[in-house]
Order: C-alpha cells, then structure tokens, then sequence
C-alpha cells in the first residue's frame, strides 16, 4: 500500500476549490445571517426594520474580501503558470462504455440537411414571422416593452 | 471572422502547438463573439453609472440569448422572462409575438446562441475556467440534461399558465424562484449602485432565497463545465428543440465520417452525437476531427471548417473565409460603436430636448425657494384652512389611537374621521406629533422633520425624504384631474405601480383599504408609462373605487420629474405639507401603509 503524496499542481488545484467554496459558503451564510436577524426584527414588531441596508451588507462582506482576493490571485496565478487539471480535456476515453450509455450513435451523419429537413425549416421560418406579425397586432409587443421598460423587483430578486 | 476563428488553433504542420501561456494571451474568435455579444446587449453603458435600466422603444424586442432586462445595461429583453410574461398573460393576449421570436431564433440560430452569443454561456465559461480540479461528463450528466426540460415545463411554463389565467396572477416561476442572470445582472447590478440605495430596503426572503441559488450554480460551475447551461437552462431546452435543423450549427460531412467517435469523446457536452440538441456549436470538434467532417456552417457558408488533416479545406477557401471575416468584424465593430454612441449619448440629448412640460415646471420650483415662499404666502388663507385640516385630521388619529389601534379599520375609524373634522379643536399639533411619534414606527432611516408649513416652503425641492415635491398636474383615469398642491393639507400617497408587475397588483388592495379607512388620505396610483394603454381595462373590475388612478406618458413624464425609479412598485409618502416623508421601492403591506400615514400626519 503506497502513500501517495500530492504533486504541488494537485496541492494548489485542491487549495483553490477549498477556497471557492469557502467564499461560496461564507457568502451564503453572510446572507442568511442577514435575513434571519432582520426576520427575528420583524419578528418583534418592527415593521420597518430593513433586513439588507447597503452598511450591513458592507459590513458582512468586508471580511470575506481577502479571502476573495485570495482566490482572484490564485485563479490568475495558475492561468499564468498553466496550472489545470490535464484530465479535464482529455477524451472520455471508454469508447464502449459510451456507446452503452448512449454518448455515441453509430454514425454521426445525420446532420447534412435533408430535402424535408429544409422545408421544415422554410415553413418554421414562415410561422415565426406569421407569429411575431399576430403578435404585434394583438399587443404583444407592448406588453415585452411594458415589462422590460419597468424593473418588476419580484422577478429579478429584490423584492 | 474567419480571420481569428482560424487563430483558435492554427495548423500543427506549420506551427509548434501552442503553450498555455500563448493561449492566455490571445482569446479565441468565440470568446470575443461571447464578449462582443455582452457588450451590445449591454450598450447602455451609463445605465451602470446613473443606476437606471434604459427604458426605450427597443425593449419590445428580445436578445437570443439570456440576459436580464433589468440589467442596467439592458437595451432589450430576455426571452425567456417575455416568455413568462406573455403566459402569464395568455388569458387575454396570446403570447404569438413572444413564441414567433423564440421560434425565428431557434430555427435560425438553434443552439450556437448559447455557445457563442449568451452572455451567461461567457461567465459559466470564464467561472470554469478557475483551476480547480473538474468534474467530467458522464452517464450521470447525461441523465441531469433532462432536467432542463423539467425546469422548462414547471418553472416558464405551468407555473405562469396556471397562476396567470387560473388566479389572474403574475408568477414567473424562472425569474422569481431560479433565474441567476437576474440575480447577478439585475439585482446586483441595480444594488451596486449607490443611487439604488434604497432598494435595499425591499431585500428579504426572494432575494436571500435567490442569492444562494446564484451562489451554488455559481460554485458548480467552477467544477463543471456549463452547469446551469447543461442542467438548468431552459431557454437552451427550447433551442435544443430547433439544433436539427437550424439554418447554423456545426454540420457532419457523411462522406468524410467514418464513426471514430472522437468528436464526442472531446465534447464537454452531454451529446450523443454532433449537432444534437445537447451541442452548443462552439465548434471545438472541428479541430478533433481528424477526417475534417465537421465545420460550422451558416446555410451554405462555412463559417469554420477543417484547415489541417488530410480533408482540410483549400488554401484559398481558407484566405477567403479570413478576409470575410475581416469585413464581418469591421460591420460588427461599426454596429457596436453606433450602439454604444446611441444609447448613451444621441438618444439622451434626444430625450433631454423634448424635456416634458412637467420637468420644466420642476426646474422652475428648483430655481428658487422665495418663489415656493411666494406661493405660499399668496396661498396664504388656504394654507391656513388647510392646518385647521390637518390639525383636525390629527385629532382622528390621536382619538383612533385612544380607541385601540388594532380595532378593524372599517366603521369605527371612519367614524372618528368625521369626528375630528367636525370638532375642529386647537389642538397642539407639536404635542400630536410626539405623542403620535413616539408609538409609530419609523417611516425610514432618514427620515426628518418637516416642520411648520413656513418651515416647509423653505425646503429644497426633491423627491427625498425631508424635500418638498415638486407640484405636477394629470389628468385621472376616472373622471376629473389631479394637481399635486390641491392636497395640501392631506396625506398624499403616490403609488406608481404596472399592470405586469405582480408585487404592484398585490399590494395595491392594501392602498384601498387604506383609503377605505382613512378617507382623508389622498391616494394616486400612476401607472408606469410603459404598457399604460392596457391600464384602464386591466382596472375595470378590479373594484379599486376608492383610488385615484393616473397614468404616466412620454410628454407628462411624472416618473422623471419626481425622479422616481424604473424599479416598480415605488411609492412617495407626502406630510400635509407636502413634504417626502418617506421614497422607497418595495411593496408595503397594510400595516406599513398605515404606518407610514400615521407618521406623515404626525409628521406636521
Ligand atoms: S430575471 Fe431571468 S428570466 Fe427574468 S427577466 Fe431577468 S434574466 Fe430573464
Ligand atoms: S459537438 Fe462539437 S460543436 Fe457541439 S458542443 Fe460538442 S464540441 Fe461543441
């Protein structure tokens, strides 16, 4: 049984996943944290009692930045130095074991067009401009412009 | 294009392969697509800078790709929260305008979208790019790419057909409960914005819930590649759909395939052959292809094809391609300076010319305090029964208050509203104030005092909290007009508000309670300009009788005059005085309504 010791290009590979996610999570719980103190607030009756103010944002995320920054240096350290895990860009080699899971058809040759392939495509060409023209007349561009024109903060996350 | 495309990697007959620091230097034609693609969709530059999304005629149309329209960059809109939206609404409006755009994408342009023009294919690709170790495809990836059409069907699609025509409700599912690019692009890309302060005020529970999402796809995607594209991305599901026969796409030579299966054992994605609706196009099989089968083509141009190996294209095709590939980035660079220089500077100086009336009249209330002096003092006798009003307006509340706050709204208030106006007591409204003061809760973290209405006059004119807002006039969807300083004297509450925003339609019930209660209180809900055509008939039986309803437009430009943010549902709070005593984007419940009344009287 031989112990295998890491080689320094693993060491440093594994030190920066243990970095991502450790941002990942203190950033996660940073937020949390905000949320159920400022849930606890309300919790006692203070109705205007803001959960995320941009002070304690500030103040939460200040202690993650180095360990931000860490990571940042660390990404563009190893871009510099060509450090990557090599066995990400090799082939899935296990050519048979693909073709049972169904990565592999037997040929792959379909892809050339054809005839009612392009006349598929000429006909879904028609009923798209068919469509966007019905469309326009019945409103429905107003209605992409009324919803992008305005931030809805319930779809993008703020409220 | 060809011309960097083929630099991607050039012929190893003729050059020594790369080293990784050379790669480094150099990006590859599709990464600066990728780039080019995210700077046009984001030509609104100053948008970053002012912390406000551009709100123009181009917003009717969609991107291909996935990009937030509320970003502030923003110069059109998703497609896939058009999608949502245009569901949500399929009750009375089929959504074929937003169905025609996503099926002339996909037919046209399938799935390349997504590998070359999607700006969060980019940062999914730049996230992987952190040296960690990686996770590769396998049969366990294969079977997770079917999520995406789990997340197709429940989250764009059940969800907003359901809610929107079964409880006449707007839910985007995606958007609201998943969506990371309007995480990163719209939320945070309004809040990092010191202009956008006070939407911090609304971040709770969606936001938190959304920040994590964001976090852990994030985190996935360091380790594998394209997660959210491969796993989650229902707008690649839809153009999966059209890869087969999509006009570009990488295309497979049957002569030249002999079935070697390299192609797929390079792919990252979880494809089962080239082209299929897993296949992204990013074309990095071309260069595996040792029997040069494969190239990307557009119809019948081949936009990159086999340059090495024994089926590699001729030297003249090669140069042809590069020198129209020249001419496509001089057009494409053109295109995207002109967007730049039109949304950020020509379309402005447009905008600024043809200034509405509205603003020239703020200008006006801005140039001078002893012209707002001047109006007072000439308004003299009405300010004068107005604080007699208001006066008496405390009363109620100090008289509702000793009755018990938390009795029902309903009879008993009003009854005491009539009360306090018919006795009209020389009250001592300082002492109201504080009394009223101490037992409300804030309405705001700066939240001032006004003071006295001579005190009030002399303020700046503004839209925040502790300035005197500027006076505006409009004409009511109902019948009659609204002046803003006809009010003085009351509690003014300006609601601004859409017809496709769903925390705006919530919450509007709790501002006719309010009024219902609290007939005293003046309510305006001024619908957003855009979509404020449909506004009238979206009220017609809502049974919201009590409010006033308006509607904003180009020309009376009210939202611009009381500098009212794009993020919708906002809503202004003014003292009898006229005073802000409380500006903020968030939807506010009946019990902060209520509040944030009591405080404004208090606040005399
Ligand atoms: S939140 Fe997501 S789906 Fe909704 S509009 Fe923004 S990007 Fe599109
Ligand atoms: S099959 Fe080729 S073009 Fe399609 S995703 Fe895989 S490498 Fe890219």
């Amino acid at each position: 049984m031989g112990v295998t010791c890491l080689t320094r290009k693993e060491t440093f590979l594994i030190v920066q996943s243990l970095l991502c996610a450790l941002v990942t999570g203190l950033l996660t719980v940073s937020a949390l944290c905000l949320y159920f103190d400022g849930a606890a607030k309300q919790a006692e009756g203070d109705l205007f009692y803001y959960m995320y103010t941009r002070e304690r944002v500030g103040a939460r995320l200040l202690p993650i930045l180095p360990l931000l920054f860490c990571s940042f240096g660390m990404t563009v350290a190893g871009l510099i130095l060509g450090i990557r895990d090599d066995q990400a860009d090799k082939p899935v080699r296990d050519e048979k074991l693909l073709r049972n899971q169904g990565m592999i058809r037997e040929k792959a040759v379909h892809q050339v067009a054809t005839q009612s392939e392009l006349y598929l495509r000429v006909a879904v060409i028609a009923l798209a401009v068919f469509l966007i023209v019905a469309g326009i007349l019945n409103g429905g561009l107003e209605d992409v412009l009324a919803k992008g024109a305005t931030i809805c903060t319930e779809c993008v996350g703020l409220g | 294009m060809d011309n960097t495309m083929n630099q991607e990697k050039k012929a190893p007959e003729k050059k020594a392969p790369e080293t990784q620091r050379e790669k480094l230097q150099r990006p590859g034609t599709r990464r600066l697509v990728q780039l080019y693609a995210a700077l046009l969709y984001n030509a609104n530059l100053k948008g970053f800078i002012d912390g406000h999304i551009y709100s123009g005629n181009l917003k009717s149309v969609c991107v291909p790709g996935f990009n937030c329209y509320s970003c502030p960059g923003a110069v059109a809109s998703c497609p896939l929260g058009s999608l949502q939206n245009a569901l949500t609404a399929a009750g009375h409006t089929a959504p074929w305008y937003v169905l025609g755009i996503l099926t002339l994408f996909g037919v046209m342009l399938g799935r390349t979208i997504c590998g070359w023009i999607c700006p969060l294919g980019l940062i999914q690709e730049l996230l992987h790019k952190i040296p960690t170790p990686k996770i590769r495809k396998s049969h366990i990836t294969r079977k997770l790419s079917y999520l995406k059409y789990v997340f197709l069907a429940v989250f764009v699609i059940a969800i907003p057909l359901i809610y929107g025509i079964g409880k006449g409700m707007i839910l985007p599912g995606f958007c609201k409960y998943i969506c990371p690019a309007g995480t990163l692009e719209g939320a945070v890309g309004l809040l990092q914005n010191p202009a956008n302060a006070t939407s911090f005020y609304q971040l709770g529970e969606v936001f938190t819930r959304k920040w994590v999402i964001m976090l852990v796809i994030g985190l996935a995607c360091v380790f594998c590649y394209r997660s959210f594209c491969r796993f989650i991305c229902p707008l690649g599901a839809i153009y999966g759909f059209f890869n087969r026969f999509a006009l570009a796409g990488v295309k497979v030579n049957p002569d030249r395939c002999n079935s070697c299966g390299l192609c797929v054992m390079n792919c990252k994605m979880d494809i089962r052959h080239v082209g299929d609706r897993e296949c992204i196009s990013c074309g990095k099989c071309i260069d595996t292809c040792a029997q040069g089968a494969i190239s990307l083509k557009c119809g019948k141009i081949t936009l990159k094809g086999p340059e090495t190996g024994k089926n590699a294209d001729p030297e003249p095709v090669i140069q042809k391609r590069k020198k129209i590939g020249r001419i496509a980035w001089g057009i494409a660079i053109a295109v995207l300076v002109f967007a730049v220089c039109w949304f950020n500077l020509i379309e402005p100086a447009i905008e600024n010319a043809n200034e509405p009336a509205a603003a020239a009249v703020a200008t006006e209330q801005a140039a001078g305090t002893e012209q707002a002096t001047g109006a007072e003092q000439s308004a003299g006798t009405d300010q004068a029964a107005n604080t007699d009003q208001a006066t008496g307006t405390d009363q109620a509340t100090d008289a509702e208050q000793s009755a018990g706050t938390d009795q029902a709204a309903g009879e008993n208030q009003a009854a005491n509203t009539d009360q306090a106006t018919g006795e009209n007591q020389a009250a001592n409204t300082d002492q109201a104030a504080d009394e009223t003061g101490s037992s409300e809760p804030k309405t705001g973290p700066e939240a001032k005092e006004s003071g006295t209405p001579a005190a009030a006059a002399n303020l700046p004119v503004g839209s925040e909290i502790g300035n005197l807002l500027p006076d505006f006039s409009t004409d009511l969807l109902g019948e009659g007009d609204f002046k803003l300083s006809d009010h003085r004297g009351q509690v003014v509450i300006l609601n601004f508000w859409g017809t496709t925003c769903a925390p705006c339609i919530a919450e509007l019930p709790d501002f006719e309670k309010l009024k219902v209660a609290y007939p005293d209180v003046e309510i305006l809900a001024i619908h957003a300009r855009a979509g404020a055509k449909k506004a009238k008939a979206f009220l017609e039986d809502k049974g919201w009788d009590h409010l006033d309803f308006a509607t904003d437009s180009k020309e009376k430009g009210i939202m611009k005059l009381l500098n009212v943010s794009e993020a919708l549902p906002s809503t202004i709070v003014l003292n009898p005085q006229g005073v802000v005593t409380y500006h903020a984007q968030a939807p506010l419940s009946y019990e902060k309504l209520e509040a944030l009344f009591k405080a404004a009287l208090a606040d005399n």
